[in-house]
């Protein structure tokens, strides 16, 4: 296991990982007295040294606790008793043999993943529930999809439930949209169901744009049924009978797979007249965006499926009241849409049970940037972005020290390390100074400008504004251009204050979200790492040697003379004789890098 | 009456028979990530070796597709599940680690533990 | 709605109805909340966000031209914070804008100029880039100046809501936003009807009508030319407002006056050949209603609506009155007729028109107009230049001695006077249609049904125990509505009136601009206009076309009879389908 971890301190030498449920129902059902048990056991059997034991939180299976889970191989046991501990260690971690009367089988949609992934620092501590058959079916085959539940929540409703019963099971799950804003999905669903119109429509939002954000990506991918089998149940609750799918162009491969899944859902009866014989009839179209990032906001996705170009439209009326073509539309993003089938079979008193007081399920991250495992994690509403960061993300390459993490995409907000036992939940983002968004989290280390980064992202919000309102279209760029100029090492006194005055202008006075947003990266960071910003314009100087044109390479006293410096440089900006320390002209130099990466004695400093 | 649930259930058990008559209860299933992501690092390569392997007369294998499981820094990922033994998922394969999984692992039963995830 | 809510306005209460807009019900109670963007006959945008308010409990300001009142619903209009807000915006707005006030065409007229005048700002602190675009000059009407553009989207929803002519869209993204019509065509090639609309609608200078008042000057003073004016019947109606005066203001002998003092050796108007007009049409359709021709006939007056048609109703062709415009009627009677019965060479005479419209600066360089081998209307400026020019050259249009205009083509009955307002171009052909076909004079001269502001208006008139259906639409928008019903129903009517311009020809695309605090296209503005010319034709003895002496006497010199050989030659054209590069026509969708 150690080749492919290369760098990685997780190197782990235990045979074994136990991971207990640590939930208050299981801890109330003696999981505590389990572990102290575990403990002994293992002792007891001389397995000391090769067992390591983990602690999850609460997995959402309460009535099947305590729950231990043993990995390799992810063999869930479940009502563990402190008195079957010492027949699972011996017939399971010594014989091979696991103790079948306390397995238990495939009773929850969500927890099949664990059962065949062995990677239990990575997924251990996720809990996959919209992603549940990511990487487990053929995405393209139907057959895998109906033989793991699927299109059963479907059935259910249409056997058991009234439209009324479906959208109160939603609003009972406490369900909220995962696109970012965070409203109570149940209360969309009723609002557009309470509305009297001959035609309403349904719609799924897979516009995905942020920079680095693939999640529902992967989730079409994955398991295009999902998306499917939520949009039909959500036109049997609302009375619809039509369902588009709004997807960039960009994605061909998932556009590839929902076509797939379409045409085969349509062979089996499951979309088109009378789903599974009855008399509810909804059938899906796909409808393809040009990859602008503002069609990701509702109004201007309508839009855009209108046939017009993408832009904002003030609200009220809301899309539930007057959407696609003036009729009432639900539209939800990819991974809303996973979820109703869960809600649906679990029940939505189970998904309520997962997450904290105002945020209900799971939320599903693209973790990148300085971290060890990158990747996509769905963890349950309330992980602390400490555990995301080092225990699923494994910490950061080379033990370096945590600077920020930036969430919600572009248009989220840095925070420094004193947040980071930040519960993620959108009030506890929002109240840390950072949004939910759509699940981008980027972990920053030391060696990033918080300058550079704030002028990343708005010079990508500015660029995608749709140029339809003021604040968006002048603002950002303005905002754009006072960065450049820090960066550049031409910051004034006084520019901290301008972008300060004119992101909260933005925030407080643009038309539609991406412009409300667009600002908070910077303020943000002025915020937490203001004394960085007052380096760039009064000291000329940025501290994690990022932005060139403050940089200033010099050569120190291990310079041999050896003149491979010398030989690289583009401008004959360094000058010394052989076997003499050399030196660099300031005002000619570029700040290219060139000699830095040249000289085999680390002989020139950046400074 | 034949509710909906009824025809899914039936549905359901259909699927499975078909999945089982491709040859799923062999005794190795091989699963190859084949998202984008997956294939941009080079899953479709690999997968043409295992097709290649099977199409060579290797026996006993369900070879299949899926999505990714999201973990982007170790992908291609191909995952092996052998009955009775706990499963095993190997990271980063390259074509010629394609190969010598199909020749250690699939033909002769060995797991190549360094390149397990 | 007579549902009546609480709502407070910067700390007071007022009951005010539901169902209505934040700033609707400020407005009612004397709040103005500066705006740019809104303008109450296009939809909402909430995009210049210069009307924001602050709603209690709401996260963010608020687009008060969009956001409905709400019961307890607690506003304020004025905050420090507010108007600093409000007055950053309009200072973004300053940042990309040429600040070239002085020498902008717009200068003093300007919404933008009035909003930051209003806004105070005296500094600016968020100078940078400022976008930059060619002019588009390659329209022989209408010029767009992306530079001045502050993308507040009218023009967009003038184009494409109220005319329907779907020429112009924002392109790009972001800072690069731009204003153009379908893949950056040139304004001369796209489907640009030449209406104008657009201009009025702009708050800035970023459209305008293509100025041709230098060259007018030059050619003024040229003596070997005969310089020959004509002015459109709403031009009198508006053009006092280019001076200041409440709109409705008869300006006719003060115009005539001016033009004289302009250097016009002869001032006639294009009123007496909106009588010839009628004649002509009025006639026609009779023919066609009696000789079984292509009915509905529709008329053919507008500009702007010529070129909708050729682009858009191609298959309506037939259907088209083969009359030419008054305007282009005059100008071929005077490179003709007139031109000897004063023993000129006709390419001696310079043929201006002043015209309330954009598009007319289009018709006249359309060849099949063209009489004898020649342009037959030289220069048409529009009523804002020829108030500049009036203005430019020190002539006092208000303390002018009025005089009246020049014979032969001067004369003009009440029924030519109404053809400046929607509905005017059909009652004054009802009047002569009546008699013609009758032999019998029409006593009610006034048909009610047909006046007024509605978009699509009806009426039916007995003649002789026929029925005859009538309609009438103005805008383009209107016009496309009921071509459409006509495509579906030709029998439905017998003669349609299109106007191409909201109101008619009093809400021509060259009519002054909004005067301050007023709305460019204010209903009660084009009634006011309406109104001046149906007094005119009330205070005239002759109120139908075929009494008017000289046109009488015009067919006795020259025309012989409606409909003959020489009025085809001098008085009718043809059309023919237009399809702009790279657009597809509606009718091949």
């Amino acid at each position: 296991m150690v080749d492919l971890r290369k760098g990685e301190q997780h190197v782990n030498d235990q045979k074994y990982k136990l991971t207990l449920c640590d939930g208050p129902t299981c801890i109330h059902n003696r999981s505590r007295e389990i572990r102290e048990s575990i403990e002994s056991e293992i002792e007891k059997q001389g397995l000391s040294g090769q067992v390591s034991i983990h602690l999850s939180g609460c997995l959402g299976m309460c009535k099947k606790g305590p729950i231990l889970i043993v990995n390799p191989g992810y063999v869930m046991y479940g009502q563990v008793q402190p008195e079957d501990i010492p027949a699972i260690i011996k017939s399971h971690l010594v014989e091979g043999n696991p103790v079948a009367g306390k397995v238990i089988q495939e009773d929850h949609l969500y927890n099949r993943f664990f059962r065949i992934f062995g990677d239990v620092d990575f997924f251990g501590k996720q809990m996959r529930i919209t992603l549940r058959n990511c990487g487990i079916i053929d995405p393209e085959n139907i057959d895998d999809y109906l033989s793991v539940r699927g299109y059963e929540a479907l059935a259910k409703v249409l056997t058991e439930m009234k439209p009324t019963d479906v959208v109160a099971e939603v609003k009972k799950s406490g369900l909220r949209g995962r696109g970012g804003a965070g409203f109570p999905t149940g209360l969309k669903w009723e609002f557009t169901a309470n509305q009297k119109s001959d035609e309403k429509y349904v719609i799924c939002n897979a516009d995905e744009g942020d920079p680095g954000a693939f999640m529902d990506r992967s989730a079409i991918e994955g398991d295009p049924h999902t998306v499917l089998e939520g949009m039909v149940i959500a036109g049997y609750a609302i009375g619809s009978r039509k369902g588009i799918i709004y997807i960039r162009a960009e994605y061909p491969l998932a556009i590839a797979r929902l076509e797939k899944a379409i045409a085969a859902a349509r062979e089996h009866g499951l979309l088109g007249d009378n789903i599974l014989d009855s008399d509810f009839s909804f059938d899906i179209e796909i409808r393809l965006g040009a990859g602008a990032f503002v069609c990701g906001e509702e109004t201007a996705l309508i839009r855009s499926i209108e046939g017009a170009r993408g832009m904002p439209r003030p609200r009220p009326p809301y899309p539930s009241v007057s959407g696609l073509f003036g009729k009432p539309t639900l539209i939800n993003n990819v991974e809303t849409w996973a979820n109703i089938p869960v809600i649906v079979l679990d029940g939505g008193d189970w998904f309520n049970a997962i997450g904290t007081e105002t945020s209900k399920g799971t939320k599903v991250f693209a973790l990148a940037g300085k971290v060890r495992n990158t990747g996509l994690v769905e963890v349950p509403m309330g992980t602390t972005l400490r555990k995301i960061v080092y225990d699923i993300g494994g910490g950061i390459p080379n033990d370096k020290p945590f600077k920020a993490i930036q969430t919600g995409g572009p248009s989220g907000g840095c925070l420094p390390a004193e947040y980071l036992d930040t519960q993620i939940d959108y009030e506890s983002l929002a109240k840390a100074g950072s949004i939910m968004g759509s699940g981008g989290m980027i972990v920053i280390d030391e060696d990033s400008c918080m300058v550079s980064l704030a002028r990343f992202f708005i010079e990508f919000t500015q660029d995608e504004s749709c140029g339809k309102c003021t604040p968006c279209r002048e603002g950002t760029k303005r905002m754009l251009e006072i960065l450049t100029r820090i960066t550049k090492g031409n910051g004034k006194e006084g520019d901290i204050e301008k972008l300060q005055r004119l992101g909260r202008m933005i925030q407080k006075s643009s038309l539609c979200g991406l412009g409300q947003s667009a600002p908070n990266p910077i303020l943000s960071t002025i915020k937490n790492f203001r004394e960085e910003y007052e380096e760039h314009i009064r000291e000329k100087k940025c501290r994690a040697g990022q932005c060139a044109a403050l940089l200033s390479y010099v050569v120190n006293d291990k310079c041999v003379g050896c003149g491979a410096c010398k030989r690289v440089c583009p401008v004959n900006a360094v000058e010394g004789t052989r076997k003499e320390k050399h030196r660099i002209l300031e005002d000619v130099c570029i700040r290219c890098g060139q000699c830095y990466d040249a000289c085999k004695f680390d002989a020139i400093t950046k400074a | 009456m034949v509710t909906p649930i009824d025809i899914i259930k039936k549905k359901r058990a259909q699927a499975v028979n078909r999945i089982i008559s491709k040859g799923y209860l062999s005794t190795k299933r091989v699963y190859v990530g084949m998202a984008t992501c997956e294939i941009a690092a080079g899953s479709k390569e690999v997968m043409a070796e295992f097709r290649q392997a099977i199409a060579n007369g290797l026996t006993d294998v369900y070879l299949s597709q899926k999505g990714c499981a999201g973990r982007c820094n170790l992908e291609p990922t191909v995952e092996v599940v052998e009955e009775g033994k706990i499963p095993v998922k190997y990271g980063k394969v390259t074509s010629e680690r394609a190969r010598e999984i199909i020749e250690r692992h699939l033909k002769k039963g060995e797991v190549i533990t360094e390149w397990l995830i | 709605m007579t549902d009546k809510i609480t709502i407070h306005i910067n700390n007071k209460e007022y009951q005010v109805d539901l169902g209505q807009t934040i700033m609707q019900a400020a407005d009612k109670l004397g709040f103005h909340i500066p705006r740019l963007c809104y303008h109450p006959k296009l939809s909402i945008e909430g995009a210049c966000r210069v009307c924001i308010v602050e709603v209690e409990g709401a996260r963010n300001y608020v687009a008060s031209c969009a956001f409905p009142v709400s019961d307890g619903m607690k506003i304020h209009t004025n905050t420090q914070l507010l108007r600093k807000a409000r007055r950053d915006i309009i200072e973004l707005i300053l940042d990309n804008h040429p600040l070239d006030c002085h020498t902008c065409e717009r200068d003093g007229n300007c919404e933008l100029q009035r909003l930051a005048a209003s806004m105070g700002i005296r500094h600016r602190h968020f100078e940078g880039e400022k976008k930059h675009y060619e002019k588009d000059l390659s329209s022989d009407a209408v010029i767009r100046d992306p530079d001045k553009c502050i993308l507040c989207g009218r023009c967009v929803r003038m184009c494409s809501e109220i005319q329907q002519v779907h020429n112009l869209t924002q392109a790009h993204r972001g800072f690069n936003t731009v204003v153009m019509p379908a893949y950056n065509m040139p304004m001369g090639d796209s489907v640009c009807t030449a209406c104008g609309q657009c201009i009025n609608v702009c708050p800035t200078a970023a459209f305008l009508e293509k100025n041709y008042t230098q060259e007018l000057f030059e050619k003024l003073n040229d003596p070997d030319l005969i310089k020959v004016a004509q002015f459109a019947p709403s031009v009198r109606a508006a053009i006092g407002e280019a001076f200041g005066l409440e709109p409705g203001r008869n300006m006719e002998g003060e115009l005539v006056a001016a033009l004289r003092k302009l250097g016009f050796d002869y001032v006639f108007d294009t009123q007496f050949a909106a009588d010839l007009t009628i004649m002509e049409e009025g006639s026609e359709f009779l023919e066609r209603f009696q000789n079984g021709g292509t009915l509905p006939m529709i008329t053919s007056c507008s500009s702007a609506w010529m070129k909708c048609m050729e682009q858009f109703y191609p298959d309506l062709i037939d259907n088209i009155s083969t009359c030419k415009s008054p305007m282009s009627m005059q100008s071929a009677i005077t490179k003709s007729h007139f031109a000897n019965k004063i023993d000129v060479d006709p390419k001696k005479i310079l043929s201006v028109a002043v015209m309330c419209c954009t598009a007319k600066k289009y018709e006249a360089a359309r060849p099949e107009l063209e009489v004898d081998g020649m342009r037959s209307t030289d220069i048409v400026v529009t009523t804002r230049e020829a108030a500049w020019m009036i203005k430019s050259a020190g002539i006092d249009l208000l303390g002018i001695e009025p005089e009246e205009p020049d014979h032969p083509l001067g004369v003009s009955s009440g029924a030519g006077a109404i053809f400046g307002t929607t509905g005017g171009v059909m009652e004054a052909a009802i009047r002569t249609a009546y008699e013609l076909y009758t032999g019998e004079t029409l006593v009610d001269i006034e048909v009610a049904a047909i006046r007024g502001l509605k978009g699509i208006k009806e009426g039916k008139i007995n003649i002789d125990g026929k029925e005859i259906r009538v309609a009438v639409a103005h805008g383009l928008g209107n016009a496309c509505k009921l071509l459409d019903e006509v495509r579906r129903d030709p029998d439905k009517y017998h003669f349609i009136e299109i106007m191409g311009c909201p109101g008619g020809c009093v809400g021509g695309g060259g009519q002054p601009y909004a005067q301050v605090n007023t709305i460019p296209l204010d209903d009660e503005a084009l009634k006011k206009r309406a109104e001046a010319l149906y007094d005119l034709d009330r205070a005239k003895t002759i109120r139908r076309s075929h009494d008017n002496p000289d046109v009488q006497k015009l067919y006795k010199e020259f025309l012989h009879s409606p409909l003959s050989k020489v009025s085809h030659k001098y008085l009718h054209t043809h059309y023919k389908k237009k399809t702009p590069v790279g657009i597809v026509p509606k009718t091949q969708l």
